[in-house]
Order: C-alpha cells, then structure tokens, then sequence
C-alpha cells in the first residue's frame, strides 16, 4: 500500500528566511504522524502548503502515491484533505447547523445536511447540538465542530493545529478516543503540537523540525518528552529551578468579593472572587477559555474599574477605584491574554510600546514629552535579556512572530520589577525553549518578593509553576489550595464546574 | 496573467511618501482625459490648474492665503483623525470661530488697543472649541456618532450666520446688504508683506503645523493620540480612557478650525458675508488625508489644495472651465489617494497560472 502522504524535498524560501528546507517525510494510511517543533520552524508552513494555502518552491507532495500540485484549500478538501486551525472561522451568533453549511464547498439541503451531521456525530461519540447557537458552546464544543466539518467530507487525511491549547484534560481524552477511532478506520492523522506527553499517548510516529529543517523522525513511545524537547531546541532543556523550602511572605495582592458588571452579550462576569497572593508566591487561575478570565484581567489591571476600593488591596492599600496608570505606579502590572492590539500595538515600534506601560515606572516621561531614547534603550534590554528576536527598538510589533512578541510582552513588564504581577496566558503559541525561559522569568520574580497570579489554560504550565491553584469557572472562582494537593481529576471536575459536592450532569458529555 | 494582493512583513515606508504623488499624477492625467471627452481642453485645463499657479507670481500670495486656512484646519483634523475620532465638521468650527471673532470686532468697533486682535482670537478658537464640543458630549455620553453630529452642525452654523448678518449684526450704512460693517483698524489682521495681500495667518499656519508636528510626535498628548487610533485596546490597557480622547481630539480639531474662521475673518474679509462658509472645513479633510495624518504633510498638502483652488479660478477665465471641475479633481485626488493606501501593507504580485491537479 502507498504511503498516504509523501513529501520530497520540501523548500520554501521567504524574504530573509528560509521556513522550510528540503523536508521529506511521510505518512502511511491510518497512521497519528505528530509534528513537532517551536515557532518559527517551520511547521504551519509546512502544513500551508499540503493544505493549498501555499505554494512550495521545491519539492514534490505525493498523494497514495501519485505526484499532485495542491492550488488552493478547496482543491485539498477534493483530493480529501481535511484540517482543524488552532483559531476557529465560527460566527458565534448563528448555529451550528449553520455554520457547517456556510463552510460546505457543495450546497447540501439543510435537512440532509442535518441528517449527514447527526450520523457522523454518532458514529464518533462527538456530543453536539446542531441547533445550538455557537456563542453558547464551550472551546471544547466549538472544536467538535470543525472537526464535524471537516469529517462531512470523509478525508483520508486530518490535519489538526495545536487542538488541545484550550480543551479541559477530559476534553482531550475524548477528542483524543475520536482520533484514535478515525485512525482505526484508516484516515491518516497529522498532529501539530508541542505538548510531548500528548504526542506519546496518542502518535504512532513523530517528525521533529528545527529552524525549517527535519532534525528527526522518531516513534514518541521510544522517546522521552524531554529527549524529544532537546531534538526539538537543539540544546539540553533546563528545568525551572525553584528555590526548596521557599517560605511566603506577609499577604501583598488581597483581592474581597472582587466583582464586575456584564459588558457585552457574550461577556463573562465575575462574581464574588475572593483571594490572597503573599510576597513570593505564584498562584495560578485555571478554566477553561471563556469563564470569565478576561473580566479578571481587566478587573485587576484597572482597564474596568471597579466601584469598591477595598475589593483589591496590595499591601493593605485600597487600589479598586484606580485606573490602569494609578495602578501601575503602585506597583501592579498586568499582561492581557491578546498579544497584538491589546498587550502591544502592532504598528508601532517596539520602543513605543514600551512607552505604552513602562512610562511612568521608569521615568520616560519628562513635562509631558516622551524621552524617546530612554525608552529604546530600555527597549533594547527587553531585547537583550528575553532573547527577542527582532531586528531592533526600531522594529514593529506586527512584524514580530507570536512567540517573540509574547517575550518581548512579557519582558517588558517583568523588568519593570512589579510588586505584583498578573498575566493571562504568559506562554501561549510561544515554543518550549521560550516558555521555559519565561517561567524561570517569573519564578525569579517570586523569588525576589513579589506576587504573581497568572491566569493559563494550560494545566502543565499551572501544575510546573505555580504555588497555589484556583479554578475559575462561569466568574466564580474555587478556593485556592497547594498545587499538591490538587488531583488532576479534581482540577478537570472544577474546570467543568463540578464544586466538591455532587456532580452535576452536565460537567463531563458521555 | 493575473495580480495578486499580498501583505507585507512591515508597512512600507516607502509606500507612504509615493502614494500621496502617485495620487496627484493620477489626478492631473485622468482628469486631462476626462475634460478632454467631454469636449474641453484637458491638458490645458490640467495645465491651468496645476502649474499656471506656480509660475505666475502674481498668484503665489493667493496660494498663501487660501492655503493657510486649509493648514490650520487640516493640521487639526490630522490629529483627530489620529485617534480615529472623525470630526467632520471643521467647517462648522470654522464658521462659529469667525462668528465669534465677528462678534468681539462689533464689540470693540471704534475702539484701539493691541489686545483686541488676541483677544478676537481667543474667542475664535473658543467658539470652535465650543461648537465642537456637541458632538464630543453626543458621542461621550450618549454614543452619538461624531460624524453624523458635526456634519449636520454645520448646516446650522451657516444659518446663524444668515440670521445675525440680516438682523442684530446688519451694517447700519450697508444700505439693507446682508452683512456687517467693515471692521476698524484694529480688529484687522496685519499684511506682513508690504505691497500684497499675504496676512499674518500665512506664517501662524506654518507655525500650527510644526508645533503640532513637535507635539504629535514627541509628546504624550501625541502619543495617546497615536495608540487611542491605531489600538483603542491597547490603548486602555496602557491607560488612556477613550472619552477623554474624544474630548480632546474634537476640542484641539475644533479649536483650530476656529482659529482658521477668525484669522479668515480678520484678514481677508474684514467683515462677515454670507459667502464666508468657502467649504474651507470640508477640503482640509482631504489636507489632512494627503498630508498623511502628519502635520508636516498637511503643511505641503494645503499648498497642493491650494493651488487647485487659485488654478480652478484661473481655468474658469482662460478655457471657461465650470467652477465644479476644482471639485473634481480634489474628490478624484483623495480617491486616488484612498485607493492608493491599500500598497502601504500590501504588494501587489503577479500571480503564474497554476497548472490544475495533477492526480491519477
């Protein structure tokens, strides 16, 4: 039998990079084929390319052993290509019946339309109402929508980018039971991630790239996740080194029944939130996207503000009432989940962006004029300490990759040296060789006295850096306890909105 | 063979600078083509209107003074526009502006003393401010688009001139014209060049826009002004509430185009007319765009402005041009413009036929 997927020699060249070079490698019929590597080494690409999107210059792409050119995305799907992107194309004000019709290529009846989706939800366990309109469903819900799309089409081969970013770790047990089927049954899997474990649990086989080059093609279940990290960033992985016995300080970022108002129709409020970070302590907001984690950030940077001045207090100071610039200058800074036109903005140097929230703590305004050089030197050490890579101050934010752009965010506002620290998603879409430098950023923050709250999806990141935990779901938040004495279970439960007592039908979908 | 639109790594710089005279060539050959078929001269109208106020000097201080208050205003709505809080309004400002300096020179009529120029000033760039101040209240408070508020605005204006020009401000010798005295000598803005009609708004105009260059891109009034339009998200989290924005793009947009009313007044006219409102407010909008949105820009586009406006004049006596066709090509110059700005962040490439799927 032909390999299902064969490429040769693979090259695409970009002004300044060369994102993929000479890649060859293949998948067989039935086969979970993970690929793997950090930003920037080429994997979208790669996948762009397969799926139509782009153009390779070199190379030659077999498809069941027959050369094929692959014009366009619609072409893909006809030789029976299918894909998941990491950001989903939803409208959330209609439903999901409709939103699969709108991404058929074939216009289909809407009835039979129905009828096709209800049989492959069936046949794949994937629990979904197609009546249901897609701004009430969960990330998890919207995923098994694309996927419902793009099994409609019954593809002998599914590319699925970065899928499990956002899912509940029950989540991903079923989508992982819904691959695992699709494999049996013969359709080829290309897996992107760079979550190791998950890789060794469901791939058969795994093509590791680094700076556009294949480095390796290996069997995950023969590796370890850390040897497989060091293929995949060239050099041996270091591990966040934390102080032992650390002991915490007295209580700094005291939040009481922290509370905010629904904004829009599909804003999640916070109720009622109560917590306390002490000097040196990390502690860590689980949930799953949508509960509220933004109205969180916004609460507590000072973009909302509130009406209770005690309902955030740092060392005993009442800063509730206080915009983001008040706040800063007290000490807190904040780093929101959306990189570009929220956290930076992506026209502007990068210099101007730190003017956007270092101006005041260091000095880089004098008489209402902006000392620019003060702010490109500072710029420059940003650079320089966070391994950016970027041309220089100069350069604009929307030119950065979003993993540089997140170090140069998140570096931006550590070496402001806060005294309390609050970020959302400090290493989402940024590759392990970052991520780690990123937690060992924060943790030597901690270590320096300050407080930390970081709010993530990602339950290893919270599991290998934090102190304490808190789920927070539908704007309340759970009690926060030693990450010790969290069970992964007991997280996933809290996260689906199961507190302690009795479980509620709808946490976990059969 | 066909073109693709493909979006750059980084803005191009260069793109930012060539489309603005890509633009003005544009508009100089399409509209020689277009008069042509419709039965004018179009290379000369081309040539009257573009080049015969250049190199007929007698026409340089006309550029002067019809330029300086497209710069005043223009330099304004650049800043508003910035901050993409859209200020259509100017010419209403302008006209409150002019109002009210009309108002303090029949005050302070007979009277001498340097301060009454200031202070007729003064109360121009209030009377803007003020007007400008509906739309930023509607808008602050009730979320009433700016745009819509404004615009409608200076319709009223033109009326409050009708009605204080024909009653309460009507020149008592004017022999029933409806406009106001002349003003006296001291409510008069001084000629600075002997001999001509070039006035002292000319050089305040220049000065306006290096200022507000200065500001624009040094300050932190410029910096918020820049990050409120280019990121409103960014913008609060870095700590720049959006109402206060507004406020203050509508206040400094209708400020200066205020202070363009009253130096108008002042100057050229001497008195109120009903023919005051020149549509000066809504020709600044296109300064500003062909000026980039930088007040260095809009101190060479109210030039280019200019000239179409003093060029129309002379087309209409030399090849009977209508008076429209200055409108023409100002609307066709800020479409070409418009249309242009889409190479800023995207290149255009030839795309090579795709041989079709090749499988089985």
């Amino acid at each position: 039998m032909p390999n299902r997927l064969e490429l040769t020699g693979i090259t695409k060249q970009f002004p300044g990079v060369l994102a993929n070079d000479q890649v060859s490698f293949a998948v067989k019929p039935g086969e979970i084929h993970a690929l793997l590597g950090e930003n920037g080494a080429g994997k979208s690409t790669l996948v762009k390319m397969i799926y139509g999107i782009m153009q390779p210059d070199a190379g030659e792409i077999r498809w069941n052993g027959e050369p094929v050119v692959v014009p366009n995305p619609k072409a893909a799907r006809k030789l029976g290509i299918g894909m998941v992107f990491q950001h989903f194309s939803l409208f959330e004000a209609l439903t999901v019946l409709e939103n699969i019709a709108l991404g058929m290529d074939a216009k289909i009846p809407s009835r039979e339309l129905e009828g096709r989706i209800r049989e492959v939800m069936q046949t794949y366990g994937l629990v979904l109402d197609p009546h249901r309109t897609v701004a009430t469903l969960s990330v998890g819900e919207r995923q098994r929508i694309e996927i419902v799309r793009s099994l409609l089409l019954n593809p002998q081969l599914l590319i699925m980018d970065e899928p499990t970013s956002v899912l509940t770790p029950q989540e991903v047990e079923q989508l992982f039971t819904v691959l695992r089927k699709l494999a049996a049954e013969g359709c080829s899997i290309l897996y992107i991630s760079h979550k190791l474990h998950e890789i060794k649990a469901l791939c058969d086989t795994a093509t590791i790239l680094r700076g556009g080059k294949l480095v390796d093609t290996c069997d995950p279940k023969q590796e370890t996740s850390r040897s497989m990290a060091e293929k995949m960033i060239g050099s041996g992985l270091k591990d966040i080194v934390k102080a032992e016995g650390r002991a915490f300080g007295q209580p700094k970022l005291v939040i009481n029944r922290l509370r905010t108002n629904k904004a829009g129709h599909f804003d999640v409020p916070v109720d009622n939130v109560s917590f306390t970070v002490r000097a040196g302590e990390i502690l860590g907001i689980a949930g799953v996207a949508g509960n509220g984690q933004n109205a969180l950030l916004d609460a507590l940077s000072g973009e909302i503000i509130g009406d209770d001045r005690e309902a955030i207090t740092i060392d005993g100071f009442g800063i509730g009432m206080m915009n983001t610039t008040e706040r800063r200058k007290r000490g807190l800074c904040a780093v929101p989940e959306e990189r570009n036109g929220h956290a930076a903005v992506g026209d502007f140097s990068l210099a101007d962006n730190s003017v956007l929230t270092a101006r005041d703590r260091l000095g880089m305004v004098v008489m209402g004029l902006i000392n620019s050089g003060a702010a490109k030197t500072y710029t420059g050490k940003v650079i320089a300490d966070f391994a950016v890579k970027a041309l220089g101050p100069s350069s604009t934010a929307g030119s950065l990759s979003g993993g540089n752009l997140q170090k140069y965010i998140m570096g931006r506002e550590i070496l402001q040296k806060p005294s309390v620290l609050v970020v959302s998603q400090p290493t989402w879409g940024v590759d392990a060789g970052a991520a780690a430098a990123i937690h060992q950023a924060l943790v030597d923050l901690a270590s320096a006295g300050s407080a930390i709250v970081v709010i993530s999806q990602d339950l290893d990141e919270l599991r290998a850096l934090c102190d304490t935990l808190a789920v927070i779901n539908m704007g309340h938040l759970s009690a926060a306890k030693p990450v010790k004495d969290f069970s992964i279970e007991e997280i996933g439960l809290l996260m689906g909105g199961v507190h302690g007592a009795s479980e509620a039908d709808h946490a976990i979908p059969a | 063979m066909q073109f693709r639109l493909e979006k750059r790594r980084e803005p191009s710089k260069a793109m930012i600078y060539i489309t603005p005279v890509v633009a003005v060539v544009l508009t100089m050959i399409v509209g020689a083509v277009i008069f042509s078929l419709i039965g004018y001269d179009g290379i000369g109208a081309v040539r009257e209107i573009f080049l015969t106020p250049l190199t007929n000097s007698y026409k340089w201080q006309d550029l002067g003074i019809k330029a300086a208050p497209l710069i005043i205003i223009g330099v304004g709505l650049s800043i508003a526009y910035r901050a993409n809080v859209w200020n259509i309004g100017a010419e209403g400002q302008y006209v409150i502006g002019g109002l009210a300096g009309t108002g303090i020179a029949l005050l302070t009529y007979g009277m001498t003393g340097w301060w009454i120029l200031p202070l007729m000033v003064l109360a121009g760039m209030l009377g803007g401010m003020a007007y400008a101040a509906i739309p930023a209240l509607l808008r602050t408070r009730l979320n009433v688009n700016e745009i819509l508020t404004s615009l409608m605005l200076t319709y009223a204006s033109v009326q409050l001139i009708y009605y204080l020009i024909r009653a309460p401000w009507k020149d008592p010798m004017g022999m029933g014209f409806p406009q106001t005295r002349l003003f006296s000598e001291a409510a008069r803005l001084p000629t600075i060049i002997p001999g001509t009609i070039v006035h002292l708004g000319v050089p305040i105009a220049v000065l306006v826009g290096i200022v507000a260059w200065f500001i624009m891109t040094r300050s932190v009034f410029g910096y918020r002004m820049r990050v409120v339009g280019a990121a409103p998200h960014a913008a609060r989290y870095g700590g720049f509430s959006e109402n206060k924005t507004i406020w203050l793009a509508m206040l400094v947009s209708g400020g200066l185009a205020g202070l363009a009313g009253v130096l108008e007044v002042a100057g050229p006219f001497q008195r109120m007319v009903p023919g005051f409102p020149t549509n000066y407010g809504f020709t600044a909008i296109i300064v500003a765009f062909l000026g980039r949105l930088n007040p260095l820009g809009v101190i060479v586009a109210g030039i280019v402005l200019a000239i179409t406006f003093v060029g129309g004049e002379v087309a209409q006596t030399t090849i009977g041009l209508p008076n429209a066709a200055t409108g023409i090509f100002q609307a066709m110059m800020l479409f070409f413009l418009l249309a242009g700005d889409i190479l800023i962040k995207y290149r255009l490439r030839r795309v090579l036929p795709q041989p079709s799927v090749g499988a089985a």
